[in-house]
């Protein structure tokens, strides 16, 4: 059904502009007969997954109440609306006389509720674009990307262009000159999937290039504690029925570089919160451990011990110190459970730098004081401990993350892992891949699957690909570059091992770029590099397609306008939020504002331009797409699909005996030779004989874990020379108002105060948390602004001084819009992204670095910057939602 | 009576409920209750953030701030012409009369009135009237995860309202939006030993109040004590452990929450 194709084709002409909040819509919106209870006032309420996922699976299931065509409220979703609590079988834990029961409606974050802000925000591509000095029949000039603006053009054009520049790339290049950018965040969504529409389009063609993600909120689990437990394939421990085993057991939990109330939110949703109350009420002590009191701790923690970013190594290695030195440790465990424990006596007594691992030698590189870390490793002994994660942060996403990562999984074991209330609990993807062994809350009977009609790639092996940390380097390559692993998140540890390079022989370098995550720059490793990269010679054209004009769209050539969830008729499941498994059918709400379609309908516009529309859909359409995805979901053997469509959603009970469940490791733990972990020996390896045969000459990740900190590869520790000129640390962990670089721009969500920091000219910058004792010495202010730099660029940010970070520390999330100064150089927005290190993980890990990580901050004054820098401070901009779109746009601002 | 009852202890400073307030009332009309909200600017439902005492003993205070809903409204006061107070308890703003009465977000001494400058109308907080008159909730309350914020019958929460708080009453107002747990202020700091390099556990640490009260707690096992759910004033802090010399006469002046700091015991020799 190719209903917005054709619909929006008729409506173009002059395009309404996008106003703030709500828009008015003709009716005729699809979806058929809307079954979800009327909000009071609507007249339409519509059941849709709001949430960020962006792999067709996700949570944050609600309710959007329409009224004459405009979104009127978003209500948390009543699971009993449909189905009895006979039918739902919702779990109640208990500890003594406490009791904790599921939820009856979804737990949602407060980004779901204002989520409309940015749907409809003045950022919205209002039609399709093209750059207005590259002209593909003459001129492309690469090196006025980022500074050129845009002028308007028909869809009929703009995919006219497209279609020709595809056939030119395979006719001269042959296969693999295009990389595809079709990964990351965004809306989850399934007939209209937010990323991945157009690779199918591509290989009828003969292929491309693909970005392979690697796992990059969770860097050192995949590329270190993997091959210590196994785990596949995450690398992170096995969760299940944790929060029971954690609720019954525990008596400590360690909060390590966790923040459960905030990652939760793009996928999960608030469970997690209500979790982290009730073990409080059980009287569990909560330990956070982590360089800012996060907004997790600032709420649950009893004790906040702050440790230097990525120098938790350094605290682990001492805690295992304190256990050799006092026996405080399973020694029988260890026998029975591990191999290589020698490797760990070794490294803290002495190892190859010889020195001794002691509390005192911590506390100089942690910042922890040598008592406190005697007095928590006793205690960890003494009382069930478990470890909690949430990804993020400079744990396990800085330099050498898989040391940390490994290193727990190694004092974990010295306690006994897998021991009731010892194991490791994850707040956020529960039942990830479709594993019950990755969800901590009560088992559910179905886990949904969403692929029976997804229309887009899903995350697999390519033939072609880069990893997605290396494309700055790959693009601008003159010799190949090489890596190990295929670096795609859901690899088994055997795969680290194999060599790639690109180009592979015989194969073209980049010329083209496909792009529907713009937002390389603001979420990756060195993005000032990756905009030098964008502006290469060898890049003749780059094509985006998204909702938003944003981030590295500055640097685009054509430009399509995608509608956003509340605009398509889609499905949705939610199998991440701990409460209820849900699938739904979501009704269009509103319709698609000005030119836009969905991802799916803009691949099959320049699908049909090429000739190959049947071949790219199947012949499939909406309806068949949600049906295809209902018979593959599971769902199927609970109702029919009209019984579903009837009902609106549909959500699964738990299992009835899920108490019954085994716990983390438990098995592991009882019989470790008939439940083997799956690595080589089937045991815990403290040294990894496989990465001994790898690698043996790597001696950044040796095969056991090691103290390490400067090297040739990073220069970012505190005992760095380079800490003279830049003495900060900048911890950036997942932002707590975005989903990454999503809604930077959304006017509800920027009036809360640590969501951004008015500076003295009006604009809104992204708030750097400066503690009071270096406020003092940097003579700033609340309200001030200052300079994020060091040699790879700067940024700037709006001064928030506060007890909850560090001295010597300063705290900016990731993910603020990019608002460039001189583009590859500065940047006024806060996209402290542009000057985190290009380099990966280590040597033979293809991971991001993208916190923990020196800088100077200096106070600037900015009208003499506006002075210095007059086009970029011109920009205008709105206070609510930061820097305009029209800057960038021939005419728009006079409504044409 | 319809009361709101907000428990701190439960808050998890998400700001869904500042956010709920806007997705009610933003660009939505309810005639005979409320016009539209503007888009920005106006906080009939605000959370306020407080962030105690000083690393490493931090602690973050939300407090949800919206109309008090007063028994005897200032705002009503000002303008009985104006303002209605339901006999539900909720205080709501009549639409046609207010138009122009700019007087009336001065006359709020708690700040919860704000003026629509495009509407020429005082705004605020009605306690969703539209939507309790329907029998539902107000949508703040409906979008709390954690439901630190709740509204119903004054008799149904009797038994918690008797531990509740409201905002000091100013000019006799007698505001009616309960707070359950406010946090107050802390004392809080470490004991060792700093020859041995040791947290103490176990340390007895006394603190005697303003009005002569003596509190005591005992050291945990990081060596930290606190003290919560203070008042403003001067307290005296005195430390014991067995072996070690007594620690006595400590006088904090609290004015906000403090982390006293470590404190190292000498051993007896």
């Amino acid at each position: 059904m190719l209903r917005s194709v054709l619909a929006s084709e008729e409506r173009s002409g002059v395009t309404e502009r996008p106003g703030f909040g709500r828009h008015p819509v003709p009716d005729g919106l699809a979806g058929g007969a809307i079954v979800a209870k009327k909000g009071f006032g609507a007249d339409r309420s519509c059941y849709d997954n709001i949430d960020w996922s962006g792999f067709g699976v996700g949570s944050n299931v609600a309710t959007v109440d329409v009224r004459d065509g405009k979104l009127l409220r978003i209500r948390r979703l009543d699971y009993g609306a449909e189905y009895s609590e006979e039918e739902l079988r919702p779990w109640t834990m208990r500890r003594g006389e406490k009791v904790f029961k599921e939820p009856r409606k979804s737990c949602i974050p407060p980004f779901s509720i204002a989520y409309q802000k940015h749907a409809f925000s003045h950022n919205r591509v209002p039609y399709p674009l093209k750059r207005i000095d590259w002209d593909p029949q003459g001129e492309r000039n690469p090196q006025t990307r980022g500074i050129s603006r845009y002028e308007r053009i028909s869809w009929d054009e703009a995919t006219e262009m497209i279609a020709a520049e595809l056939r030119r790339q395979y006719e001269l290049y042959g296969p693999g000159s295009i990389l595809l950018q079709q990964d990351g965040h965004g809306e989850t969504k399934i007939v209209h999937p937010c990323h991945g529409a157009m690779v199918k389009l591509c290989e009828l063609m003969g292929g491309a290039t693909i970005q392979a993600r690697q796992p990059d909120s969770w860097e050192g689990w995949y590329w270190g504690a993997k091959h210590v437990w196994g785990m596949e394939p995450l690398g992170q421990g096995r969760t299940a029925n944790l929060v029971h085993d954690i609720t019954q057991n525990s008596k400590m939990l360690l909060y390590w570089g966790c923040d459960n109330e905030t990652t939760t939110w793009g996928w999960g949703g608030q469970l997690a919160s209500l979790i982290s109350f009730w073990w409080t009420d059980c009287g569990i002590t909560s330990v956070y451990i982590s360089p800012d009191l996060n907004y997790s701790a600032a709420v649950h923690a009893d004790k906040w011990i702050p440790v230097y970013p990525n120098t938790d190594l350094a605290l682990q290695l001492a805690i295992a110190h304190v256990w050799l030195t006092e026996d405080l440790y399973d020694r029988e465990y260890v026998e029975t459970h591990t191999v290589g424990f020698d490797w760990l006596v070794s490294e803290v007594t002495g190892g190859i730098d010889g020195i001794e691992k002691t509390p005192k030698w911590a506390e100089e590189r942690c910042g922890v004081p040598a008592r406190i870390i005697k007095a928590l490793a006793r205690k960890w002994h003494r009382d069930a401990t478990s470890t909690c994660h949430c990804n993020g942060g400079s744990y396990i996403r800085s330099c050498y993350a898989h040391e940390p990562a490994r290193m727990e999984v190694v004092l974990l074991a010295m306690q006994g892992l897998g021991k009731p209330g010892r194991n490791a609990m994850k707040f956020i993807e529960w039942n990830i891949y479709e594993s019950p062994a990755f969800n901590p809350t009560p088992r559910d009977e179905a886990i949904f699957t969403g692929f029976g009609g997804y229309n887009a790639a899903l995350l697999e092996a390519s033939e072609r690909f880069i990893p997605k940390t290396l494309i700055p380097q790959a693009i601008m390559c003159t010799e190949p570059v090489d890596w190990h692993g295929h670096v795609i998140c859901m690899m088994p540890r055997e795969d680290q091992f194999e060599h790639f390079q690109f180009p592979r022989p015989g194969d073209p370098h980049i010329h083209m770029i496909w792009s529907d995550a713009p937002c390389w720059t603001t979420c990756w490793n060195g993005g000032n590099e990756h905009i030098r990269a964008l502006r290469h010679p060898n890049l003749e054209f780059v094509l985006y397609q998204h909702p938003w004009f944003e981030n590295d769209m500055l640097f685009g050539d054509i430009i399509l306008p995608v509608a956003s969830r509340f605009e398509v008729e889609d499905c949705g499941i939610d199998n991440q939020s701990g409460c209820f498994n849900t699938i739904l059918h979501s009704p269009q709400c509103v319709q698609p504002l000005g030119e836009a379609r969905s991802d799916w309908e803009a691949v099959q516009a320049v699908a049909e331009k090429l000739g190959l529309l049947e071949e790219y859909t199947g012949g499939r359409d909406v309806e068949e797409s949600i049906r295809l995805t209902f018979e593959h979901s599971g769902a199927a053997a609970y109702l029919s699909y009209e019984e579903f469509k009837e009902k609106g959603y549909f959500s699964a009970p738990h299992v009835e005996d899920w108490e019954e469940d085994h716990a983390g490791f438990y098995d592991f733990y009882v019989d470790p030779e008939r439940f083997p972990l799956e690595t080589p020996t089937g045991k815990i390896e403290i040294y990894s004989v496989a990465l001994a045969q790898a690698f043996p000459d790597d001696e950044e990740r040796r095969p056991y874990p090691h103290y390490i900190s400067c090297t040739e590869r990073f220069h970012e520790y505190r005992e760095d020379p380079r800490r003279e000129k830049y003495p900060f640390l900048l911890e950036s962990n997942h932002p707590r108002w975005r989903v990454h670089a999503n809604f930077d721009d959304n006017a509800w969500l920027r009036e809360i105060e640590t969501c951004k920091v008015k500076g003295p000219d009006g604009y809104n910058y992204e708030p750097v948390w400066i503690h009071p004792l270096d406020a003092a010495r940097l003579d700033v202010k609340n309200g001030d602004v200052v300079r994020l730099v060091n040699d790879r660029g700067w940024t700037l940010g709006g001064v928030y001084v506060t007890e909850r970070i560090m001295p010597e520390v300063v705290y900016q999330d990731h993910g603020a819009r990019l608002d460039p100064i001189e583009p590859g150089v500065s940047d006024r927005g806060g996209a402290n992204n542009l000057i985190a290190p290009s380099e990966t993980t280590s040597k033979n890990a293809a991971g991001e670095v993208t916190s923990g990580y020196l800088v100077n901050v200096e106070k600037v004054d900015v009208f003499e910057l506006a002075r210095q820098y007059p086009e970029a401070f011109a920009r205008s901009f709105h206070a609510d939602e930061g820097v305009d779109i029209d800057n960038w746009i021939i005419g728009r601002r006079e409504g044409v | 009576m319809k009361v709101f009852v907000i428990d701190q202890a439960r808050c998890n400073g998400c700001f869904a409920c500042q956010i709920a307030c806007k997705d009610e009332h933003c660009g939505n009309d309810w005639p005979g209750y409320q016009r539209p909200q503007p888009e920005t600017g106006h906080f009939w439902c605000r959370v306020a953030q407080t962030t105690h005492g000083q690393i490493p003993k931090v602690t973050l205070e939300y407090q949800p701030l919206l109309c008090n809903h007063c028994d005897d409204p200032a705002c009503a006061a000002a303008a009985p012409d104006v303002v209605n107070k339901r006999p539900d308890g909720l205080v709501s703003i009549d639409l046609k009369a207010a138009r122009g009465c700019r007087e009336l977000v001065d006359a709020c001494p708690y700040g919860a009135i704000y003026y629509n400058e495009e509407l020429e109308l005082p705004q605020k907080c009605d306690g969703c009237a539209h939507l309790v008159d329907a029998g539902e909730i107000p949508h703040c309350v409906d979008m709390c995860v954690p439901e630190a914020l709740r509204f119903g019958e004054e008799e149904d929460f009797a038994a918690e309202l008797a531990h509740a708080k409201t905002l000091p009453s100013k000019g006799g107002a007698k505001p009616r939006v309960y707070y359950l747990n406010a946090p107050g202020l802390f004392i809080a700091g470490d004991v060792y030993d700093a020859v041995r390099d040791e947290v103490l556990v176990g340390a007895t640490v006394s603190l005697t109040c303003p009005d002569g009260r003596i509190l005591s707690t005992v050291t945990d096992d990081f060596g930290d004590f606190w003290f919560r759910r203070l008042e403003a004033g001067a307290y005296r802090l005195a430390i014991e452990a067995a072996g070690y010399q007594i620690l006595t006469d400590v006088d904090v002046l609290l004015e906000r929450s403090l982390n006293v700091g470590s404190f190292a015991l000498a051993a007896l020799s």
